[in-house]
């Protein structure tokens, strides 16, 4: 029979303790480390930050190739959508973002996607390429660390990481046929507007974060 | 005239984070290879993220031998002095012993020397 007195609390968690976050203690209790899953979150969406502040220069120096400049663009909106996407989960998981955005570029888990030198389109294809593709190691990184203890984590990273794959795709099929006269198609080029992102703005976790 | 092939020892610490903890694992990696990706190939997975040589989860303690490190987007004279590596980006110029997981000292190292992205990281 029920108690009387109405239970609210569950596992190691006082009922009415702020100071602990059973969606943390869930994700330990399952061998995760919510801490851990955090720092690198934090890395993560430094680099989809710093990416769309590189990008946005990147795609001004692609003018008269409007085709690439719009594929940038997309690119470029969906980084920035993959920050927003997280940015809430990492105070979810007690954290915040750096105060200094220096210290947030700094940890930034890719390198910075720099104007080549030479800022030829298919130089700047290549450097677009290579991010995309840090961006795939890196979620994959994060799907690693949470698909067994962490649903939450995993479905914005699996969702980003469709996106992350999109774009390697899309500059494969630019960078071949920039450089090299290739075809090697995408097979897609599937948004509606730009920075669509079918995958990480589909169902919002947070409209107004 | 085949590629040139260096043999690696890989020493696994005993409390790294890893099914291979505590195990010495020898492979070969040519010239032209990057340490990392030799290992995983011949099945020892090491950790590693953008594996363009920046975010420094791959780093290792090089206990013997030389590296060409040069592929790595940032990696500083002072790593170098302090036989940190980033097998990533690291290609074999001789024969190699290198001490694996070393993460959490590279990023000590990095604020010791205040290079990024050690402060960032450890605060």
């Amino acid at each position: 029979m029920a108690s009387e007195e109405k239970q609210h609390g569950s596992g190691s968690v006082e009922p009415g303790d702020t100071s602990q976050r059973v969606g943390m203690e869930v994700i330990r209790e399952r061998g995760g480390d919510p801490e851990e899953i955090r720092e690198k979150l934090i890395d993560a969406i430094g680099a989809e930050f710093t990416t769309y502040y590189y990008y946005t220069n990147l795609r001004t120096h692609l003018a008269g190739n409007e085709d690439y400049k719009e594929i940038t663009e997309d690119a470029r909106l969906e980084d920035r959508a993959h920050f927003e996407l997280v940015m809430p989960r990492v105070y979810e998981l007690d954290g915040m973002i750096p105060n200094d955005i220096r210290d947030f570029a700094d940890r930034a888990s890719c390198p910075d996607a720099n104007l080549p030198e030479d800022p030829t389109p298919e130089n700047i294809l290549e450097v677009l390429l290579e991010a995309e593709r840090c961006a795939i190691r890196t979620w994959s990184e994060v799907c690693d660390m949470t698909r067994e203890c962490d649903p939450r984590t995993y479905d914005m990273a699996q969702r980003i990481l469709q996106e992350e794959m999109d774009h390697e795709a899309w500059f494969i099929e630019l960078l071949s046929m920039e450089r090299d006269g290739e075809v090697n198609p995408a097979g897609h080029f599937v948004r509606g507007e730009p920075g669509d992102a079918p995958y990480s703005k589909n169902n919002p976790f947070n409209e107004s974060a | 005239m085949g590629e040139t092939t260096y043999s690696v020892e890989i020493v696994v610490p005993e409390d790294a984070d890893s099914e291979r903890a505590g195990e010495v694992v020898e492979i070969e990696v040519g010239e032209e290879e990057y340490v990392l990706a030799a290992a995983r190939n011949e099945g020892l997975w090491l950790p590693a993220d953008c594996q363009q040589g920046w975010c420094t989860t791959c780093a290792a303690e090089l206990l013997e031998g030389e590296v060409d490190q040069s592929d790595a987007k940032r990696y500083y004279e002072v790593d170098d002095d302090e036989d940190m590596t980033l097998i990533c980006t690291a290609k074999p110029r001789s024969d190699l012993r290198i001490r694996s997981h070393q993460h959490r000292e590279m990023l000590e190292h990095r604020a010791e020397y205040d290079k990024p992205p050690g402060k960032s990281k450890l605060g």
